[in-house]
């Protein structure tokens, strides 16, 4: 039936937008960076990821964590190649500093995505399922991958609500995004709080990086396609706004897949885009979003 | 008026254009269709730093304004097969009905808001190119019938004398009375205001500008390449070389991006032997460059004058 | 007397969204009269003055120009229309020249003009001797003193020749000698027949320039009249000073013997250009408390903030023997000096208790909750607000919050910025009494900056008064009424 198909694979493709998504909110609302190298950090976990698991043999299940790890190497590279010098340079006027890191991380991620053809492939890379096999759900043929994918994308969300909600560190990550001078006023060096962002960050993109590659295969090509739906997703939540772009993400999913099944797989991205240019032009704060 | 007449920087300018004019006496045809394309690319910066560095609105999406001229002209030209210049006139004005449309949510949103709507504006005619293949060519592209010339010299000079042409208006209109309110506008709305300038007239008359300089130059590239396509016009990446061009010329100069452009382009071409490598240096560069000279190469030498 | 009305303005009022910024105000501007509007932060004053320029759309009421009604034009209608702005802070074309500058106030609004007249640049010159600034002509404003800059400001808005001038704060950052200069040239536009608008916070340094007052506090009208009229009326006495300046109780001496916990030397401070301090040297011993007294703009802000290591600056400032220059400004909340800023700072979507929580994450968890119990105690309201956001809180609730959620960190040396600042008398009381009861209870220093004198003078030991970014006098409590009483205000 293919009411359950939608609702099944959007379900799976929006928790793996969401995470994404979730991962580029954070570093704008905490560092207030925009990054447009987002996709190539995704990529990057997904090329590493994949050469683990493949071609070095480490298996699936620790190729994955490799690609994560990679993730998490290639955010902090990013952070402090690309990012800190800009924000730090007395070359540049204050409020030209979001041009140049929009600039800038655009180029990093042009580098990503050549670099990566070059040293690796630009062939679409699959890694192999984390589950063989399928299921049957009310009828419905579901890949075991594909829920597997979904629960660890929940299980990651889950840990970054405890953690932002629950734990200290959270809630220091909390305030920086709401009054960072506060924050300083409390005894907290910002430098420290932004190096715990980029980390998180690097982790969610890693996540999400390898698990789509398990799903739909990344490419370094895609890299670019996938910082634009993060960035749409965003702005549909709602800029700085976390919760906003998981629900913004499911909207998105649903709406892709939607298309895909009942009008033409090639017209997938049309109705979020359109989507996108409407709110901006009536809610241009997003759907959540406070400033 | 008196200062440029004694500038010696026109001089300089005068000889360069000179030497330019004259190089078909020395290079092959492979290397002047280079330049060629080189010389299109600095209109598309040169109206890209017009937007940005005079109007302060950053667009990430100049091949929307780009595209939209050169596919206009494309279709017209194989459906009606009217003269060129018709063609180019017509994508010239739906270039500027495009430009139009961006300055109304830009003089509403700001910041990173505008520069998404730029974004998504490419990507939505990105994707309505290929849905309405059979008009478009879809993701393969199309040819026209026509072309400027099939000389190389020829195709050459009309880009020269383009390039320079543009050069004169843009330069000329930056350094004009409307440029300075233009400056003041970008940089702070409510003084310019305050001093009587009805900003929102002004920058929609910006987009317009560069939405005509945009367009037009796109139609004439159609024209000369003699194909159209997502790959050549539209694509962000296109775009990120335009803009990266003007950033690495030197924001505010006008000049300098279409400086940068040429360099741009001819880097590229000359790293070619390294296969896909040469995009990696040029934005390794361009990185640096925008890292360690944030002002850009002529905008670095004119800021030196400056500093007294 | 018999001049023309230039401005009229009536019943205006603005509402930004529950909160009431201007009030019912109505004044009249004549030709040749210079009129100060005064008030401290949040009265409203620059916000009148937004309104009649057409930053802001007004919520209600009328203003007229020469009898023409511009309620609610758009600013670059209201400027062609013959009102000239000068900005509180400068706001030149970092990249023009001076000259550039002021020929850009002299274009019409035209697209199509690409050349200016020859008759824009022999105007712009002569504007630019009129107000000082011949010799600058061809400079950038980056490589220009903040005078000059100023003075640009002050060209700019005359050069059509406007029937009103506002401006906003005209002596904020200059030396007194600039002060009798600026001061001549608003005598200049008064003279020329132009009706002036100063807005300021302080009546004393507008006095001697103004035909009249019209005071306003919390977006109201309070007083009107001449200068002396103002000074003396017993509204505006309180609103500013708090009421009457009482020398209260004298305190045991307490820290003068001990060396001293903070010591700032020759401290300076600059804005860009503004001079926000200079060279200011308090002490400050320990278990003292220390009252810094002055209006809005004298710079106790721009000290706390040097303290705390939020602004660059020159001299040093040294607490309990170490160099604060050393240390981030995390580490010199961490090493026991904590500020409760001006702003409060407070994360508004957490909730009273995550906000005091945070305050108190660098102590153990004993120690957190010992100090929690203590400061509900001494705020007993926090305790029933516990789980409410803090932007849900009224403001003498937030600020309560902001000192509570200061005090979790155990602090040395905590500096109050402002406190009293738009808070009701009934909850000064109850600020008062905590500051008491914290005295009683606790070996902390306090550092206590205050507009509000009569707030600041009972508990303090000791008193510095900051005037235009210096140190104008340093005494204990009962010198300063006999002293510094009435020359204050």
């Amino acid at each position: 039936m293919v009411g359950l198909q939608i609702l099944i694979d959007g379900f799976a493709i929006s928790s793996l937008y969401a995470l994404g998504a979730m991962g580029f909110t954070l570093i704008f609302g905490v560092s207030g960076v925009l990054n447009l190298s987002h996709g190539g950090i995704m990529a990057i976990a997904a090329v590493i990821g994949w050469l683990a698991a493949g071609d070095l043999g480490f298996g699936v299940y620790l190729g994955t964590l490799v690609g994560v790890a990679a993730g998490l190497v290639a955010s902090y590279v990013t952070y402090f190649i690309v990012i800190l010098p800009i924000q730090r340079s007395k070359a540049i006027p204050r409020d030209e500093t979001e041009i140049f890191i929009l600039t800038g991380t655009l180029l990093w991620g042009i580098m990503i995505q050549v670099g990566l053809a070059y040293l690796f492939t630009d062939n679409p890379v699959t890694m192999r399922p984390l589950i063989d096999g399928v299921t049957y759900i009310a009828g419905v043929r579901v890949p075991k991958n594909e829920i597997m994918i979904a629960i660890i994308c929940w299980i990651v969300i889950g840990l970054l609500w405890l953690l932002v909600n629950k734990t200290p560190a959270g809630k220091r990550l909390l305030a920086a995004s709401i009054n960072p001078r506060g924050l300083t006023l409390l005894g907290f060096d910002l430098s420290r709080i932004y190096f715990f962002v980029w980390g998180i960050y690097g982790v969610l993109a890693g996540v999400a990086g390898v698990l789509l590659a398990s799903f739909l295969g990344v490419s370094s090509a895609s890299a670019g396609q996938l910082t634009a739906s993060a960035f749409s997703i965003v702005v549909l939540g709602g800029l700085g706004s976390v919760s906003g772009s998981l629900v913004a993400a499911y909207v998105v999913g649903y709406l892709e897949t939607i298309t895909a099944y009942l009008i033409a797989p090639t017209l997938r991205p049309i109705p979020a885009l359109l989507l996108l240019v409407l709110v901006i032009y009536v809610r241009p704060q997003g759907i959540l979003g406070r400033r | 008026m008196k200062n440029l007449l004694h500038s010696p920087a026109l001089y300089i300018a005068i000889v360069v254009t000179a030497i330019a004019a004259l190089l078909p006496l020395w290079l092959d045809a492979y290397l002047l269709g280079i330049l060629t394309v080189a010389y299109y690319f600095g209109v598309f910066s040169m109206a890209w730093d017009l937007l940005f560095g005079f109007a302060g609105e950053v667009n990430f999406g100049p091949t929307f304004l780009i595209g939209l001229g050169a596919y206009t002209a494309a279709i017209l030209d194989n459906q009606f097969g009217p003269p060129i210049f018709v063609c180019v006139l017509a994508g010239a004005v739906v270039a500027v009905l495009g430009g139009l449309l961006l300055a109304v949510p830009a003089l509403r949103l700001s910041g990173p808001y505008f520069g998404l709507v730029t974004l998504v504006a490419v990507l939505l005619l990105q994707n309505a190119i290929v849905i309405f293949a059979h008009w478009t060519g879809g993701e393969i592209g199309m040819t026209v019938p026509d072309v400027l010339s099939i000389d190389a010299n020829e195709n050459y000079w009309y880009a020269l004398v383009f390039l320079v042409v543009s050069a004169v208006l843009l330069f000329g209109l930056s350094r004009s009375a409307v440029g300075l309110i233009l400056q003041a506008s970008g940089q702070d709305r409510i003084e310019a205001q305050a001093l009587g300038f009805n900003v929102t007239k002004h920058k929609i008359a910006a987009f317009c500008v560069s939405a005509l300089f945009s367009g037009v130059a796109g139609a004439m590239l159609i024209f000369y390449m003699g194909t159209a396509s997502v790959d050549t016009v539209i694509d962000i990446s296109i775009g990120v070389q335009v803009i990266i061009a003007a950033v690495l010329g030197g924001r505010r100069t006008i000049l300098g991006a279409a400086l940068g452009s040429i360099f741009l382009i001819l880097a590229t071409e000359f790293l070619r032997p390294l296969g896909q490598l040469n995009t990696f240096v040029v934005s390794a560069v361009a990185l640096a460059v925008i890292l360690f000279f944030p002002d850009g190469l002529l905008g670095y030498v004119l800021r030196a004058g400056e500093r007294e | 007397m018999n001049a023309p009305v230039r401005l009229r303005v009536e019943h205006l009022n603005k509402r930004y969204g529950g909160l009431v910024a201007v009030k019912d105000i109505s004044l009249e501007l004549r030709a040749g009269e210079i009129v100060g509007l005064i008030g401290p932060n949040g009265s409203g004053k620059s916000t009148v003055m937004k309104l009649v320029m057409g930053i802001e759309p007004s919520s209600g009421g009328t203003i007229a120009l020469d009898g023409d009604d511009i309620t609610r034009w758009p600013s670059h209608r209201v400027a062609r229309a013959g009102v000239g702005i000068v900005f509180q802070h400068s706001r030149p074309l970092h990249r023009q020249t001076v000259l550039e500058n002021i020929k850009l106030a002299l274009l019409p609004d035209s697209l199509l003009r690409l050349f200016a007249g020859r008759d824009v640049d022999t105007r712009a010159r002569a504007i630019a001797d009129r107000v000082g600034l011949s010799a600058v002509l061809n400079r950038r404003p980056p490589t220009l003193p903040f005078a000059d800059l100023r003075r640009m400001e002050m060209a700019k808005a005359i050069a059509r020749d406007p029937k009103v001038v506002l401006v906003d704060e005209p002596f904020a950052g200059l030396t007194l000698s600039e002060v009798a200069t600026f001061s001549d040239l608003i005598r200049g536009f008064r003279d020329e027949g132009r009706a002036v608008l100063l807005v300021d916070h302080n009546v004393k340094s507008v006095a001697a320039l103004v035909d009249r007052v019209f005071a306003m506090y919390l977006g109201e009208r309070i007083a009107e009249g001449t200068a002396e009229e103002v000074m003396r009326d017993p509204t505006v006495r309180r609103v500013y000073l708090g009421g009457e300046i009482v020398a209260s109780q004298k305190r045991s001496a307490a820290g003068t013997a001990k060396p001293p916990l903070l010591e700032v030397k020759d401290v300076s401070v600059l804005y860009g250009k503004a001079q926000a301090l200079d060279n200011v040297s308090i002490h400050v011993g320990e278990g003292e408390f220390v009252s810094i007294v002055g209006l809005n703009g004298a710079g106790k802000t721009t000290l706390f903030n040097a303290m705390s290591g939020l602004v660059p600056y020159s001299g040093t400032i040294t607490f309990g023997g170490q160099d604060l220059s050393r240390l981030t400004a995390g580490g010199i909340a961490r090493a026991g000096l904590v500020q409760c800023p001006e702003g409060r700072e407070l994360f508004g979507d957490m909730s009273v208790e995550e906000n005091l929580d945070l305050g108190g994450q660098h102590l153990t968890a004993a120690r957190r909750h010992e100090q929690l119990d203590w400061l509900l105690e001494m705020f007993p309201i926090l305790r029933e607000r516990r789980t409410q956001a803090a932007r849900t809180l009224s403001g003498g609730e937030q600020q309560m919050l902001a000192i509570a959620r200061a005090l979790m960190m155990d602090p040395k040396l905590l500096i109050l910025d402002e406190p009293t600042l738009g808070l009701a008398p009934v909850i000064l009381e109850q600020l008062g009494r905590a500051l008491e009861r914290l005295r009683e209870t606790s070996p902390i220093t306090v550092v206590l900056g205050e507009q509000n004198v009569t707030f600041a003078l009972p508990h303090a030991d000791r008193v510095y008064v900051l005037e235009h970014a210096r140190i104008a006098w340093e005494g204990d409590p009962q010198r300063f009424a006999s002293e510094m009483g009435t020359g204050y205000l």
